[in-house]
């Protein structure tokens, strides 16, 4: 780290600030991480047709390469305007994943923080039962969890999110059992802090930068997995404009040569995932270069 | 410790794990919200089947009964019978288990083939562009969604080129004993050559789109675990001593760094199971992937229960194999 001249003290995240924005290629995924959140935001804005009404006599028109102003992606089998589903489909993915940080977030945390700072019988429980769901694939995990609830995005997410939980518990586990023993819990115990004091005012903040970097990288896997469901046609509703869906729908069509209708939807999945995988790398660079998820 | 004593208390873990599986994929058919017969019969089904189905599965005994049943049973290789089809589900699932292996170790022979070298070439041209094409590619190949590079490469080297099959495993009519029912096998044993060539042909893009995100992970691993070992004190006294480049690399570094690289692998060897899934879907590979979305597409709970059992198995047994192997290439390492 470069001293700094000026010797004033600089807080943690203004530290962590300067070295994200040395790093180039995170700069530039924080604005496309931002610029596809807006494109959830204003999707009615920005999309040009309504992204579910089927017009029949408009199906499998190609795009720009061939002068199409007004479809500028090409149409899908049912004449739907490819450019404005995957704009909407933008909002779905983002709604899956917000979802899945949400409820792995909250579960994650209170398992791993129970976990490590009760120990003994209950830790031992717990890391068994991590242990156990750990060892399936992740997306044989999901799938079983589908199985059993039926389809349905609100099922998808909680399936998604059964795959990370255990994860977090883990990765919030391991910061706590460090920290807890560090002397200045100690020093708070010994001037008679509850545990719930503890917890919040000493081992919260600790756990919050790997937290942060892991539900980021977090948001790229849900996006991938919420594809791979919807392309499985085993998650969402056909007739959804989500990006996987759209996929699985357009194969049929890839083989006559209408290319479009998987090609772009599949360029935006992947676009996404690098970008919030380049944004998490650049986080966790900037937060801790030690920290290891 | 020594390695027998580490194995030995490495099993004894497996034991409450392999308890927790086996009770969760158990309970995958009562968890179910309503009536798991009736699900499984729906739309049709009479009063009476549905009683006689659930009678069939043993669902009118008290819930430990059901459990030590199905207990019993798997350890006698009996996972219960397919509502779909009415086979045994054990008998469905080793008809469909050697065309996965063989995907799944097709694409791990890419992963490794190309992986490795590519890692090793990075890490000797740091920040050239070579090494700098290899960290993008291998960013790309995690963000790439499996299916969609298995359908990009369908519609480019099958449906315009012409060069590969589009989906399946042989082409239809083409005569093969099944002996095994891995088929390259098959067609080696037999002599067939004609078949030897049509699978190996199928074989290929499935290969490649399953093996993309092993391949990117083994190169990014390969690469910095390379330079870590390049940087070590040893390596500058062979460099010193005036050992030529070569020699440094594949005698002294190579060994040291693959120690990670393995176990990369072998967690791989779990995630392409899941990957398999969807690689599968794509070409319409006869595997236990397409087998476990049609249960799930039929409702057929027993072969849901047994897929996903056998395949939480193979996972343990490997992530074992694993850390034994781990330990054994490894010494410093013991928990």
């Amino acid at each position: 780290m470069a001293i700094d001249k000026s010797n004033k003290p600089q807080s943690y995240m203004s530290l962590a600030f300067k070295q994200f924005k040395k790093n180039k290629l995170a700069v530039i995924s924080f604005f496309m991480v931002m610029g596809i959140m807006l494109l959830g935001v204003f999707a009615p804005l920005i999309a040009l047709e309504d992204p579910i009404t089927p017009v029949l006599e408009n199906k499998l028109q190609p795009g720009f390469w061939a002068g199409n102003k007004s479809h500028p992606l090409g149409t899908d089998e049912l004449g739907r305007d490819i450019f404005s589903r995957i704009v909407y489909g933008t909002r779905i993915s983002l709604k899956v994943g917000y979802m899945v940080i949400a409820i792995t977030a909250v579960l994650g945390i209170s398992l791993g923080l129970i976990s490590a700072y009760y120990g003994k019988l209950i830790d031992l429980l717990l890391m068994r039962i991590t242990d156990i769901f750990l060892s399936f694939p992740p997306l044989l995990l999901a799938l079983a969890v589908v199985a059993i609830l039926g389809t349905g995005l609100e099922k998808a997410m909680l399936a998604i999110a059964l795959i990370y939980i255990p994860q977090m518990a883990r990765i919030v586990r391991s910061v706590v059992l460090t920290v807890k023993e560090l002397p200045y819990v100690e020093a708070s115990r010994a001037l008679g802090a509850g545990n719930l004091r503890i917890i919040v005012c000493h081992i919260l903040p600790n756990i919050l930068a790997p937290t942060v970097v892991y539900l980021t990288l977090l948001l790229a896997d849900a996006i991938l997995y919420t594809a791979a469901l919807g392309f499985l046609g085993i998650g969402i509703d056909p007739s959804t404009p989500e990006w996987g869906a759209m996929l699985s729908n357009g194969r049929d069509y890839l083989l006559l040569g209408y290319w479009w209708v998987t090609v772009f939807p599949g360029l935006m999945i992947a676009l996404s995932v690098l970008s919030f995988n380049l944004f998490g790398d650049g986080l966790r660079e900037a937060l801790d270069p030690k920290m290891d998820i | 410790m020594n390695i027998w004593k580490y194995i030995l208390k490495r099993l004894l873990m497996v034991v409450p794990t392999l308890f927790g599986v086996s009770l969760l994929v158990f309970f995958i058919i009562h968890l179910i919200p309503g009536d798991p017969a009736q699900v499984m019969l729906y739309p049709k089904g009479t009063p009476e089947e549905i009683e006689a189905l659930r009678h069939k599965l043993g669902l009118d005994k008290p819930l430990a009964i059901q459990y030590l049943d199905w207990i019993i049973g798997a350890v006698h290789l009996d996972l219960g019978t397919s509502v779909f089809s009415g086979e045994p589900v054990v008998t469905e699932i080793f008809r469909r288990f050697p065309a996965t292996i063989e995907l799944t170790l097709g694409a791990l022979l890419i992963a490794v083939l190309v992986g490795i070298p590519l890692g090793v070439i990075a890490a000797r041209k740091r920040n050239t562009l070579i090494d700098y094409s290899c960290i993008t590619f291998s960013l790309l190949g995690v963000s790439i969604p499996v299916f969609w590079l298995g359908l990009m490469l369908i519609f480019i080297f099958a449906a315009t080129l012409d060069w590969l099959p589009v989906s399946g495993r042989i082409t239809m009519g083409l005569s093969l004993e099944n002996i095994t029912g891995f088929y390259l096998l098959d067609a080696l044993l037999t002599g067939n050559f004609k078949a030897l060539g049509d699978v190996s042909r199928h074989l290929i893009l499935p290969s490649i789109s399953l093996a993309t995100i092993p391949l990117a992970l083994i190169v990014r691993v390969t690469r910095s675990s390379m330079l870590d070992v390049l940087s070590q004190d040893y390596i500058r006294t062979a460099k010193a001593k005036g050992l030529p480049g070569q020699r440094i690399i594949f005698r002294h570094a190579l060994k040291n760094a693959l120690i990670p690289v393995i176990t990369v692998i072998g967690i791989q060897v779990g995630s392409m199971m899941g990957g398999a899934i969807l690689t599968e879907a794509v070409f319409s590979w006869p595997g236990i992937g397409t087998l476990i979305i049609d249960a799930i597409y039929n409702r057929d709970y027993p072969l849901i229960q047994g897929v996903v059992f056998i395949i939480a198995l193979i996972m343990i047994i490997i992530n074992l194999l694993v850390d034994i192997i781990y330990a054994y290439i490894d010494p410093r390492i013991r928990y």
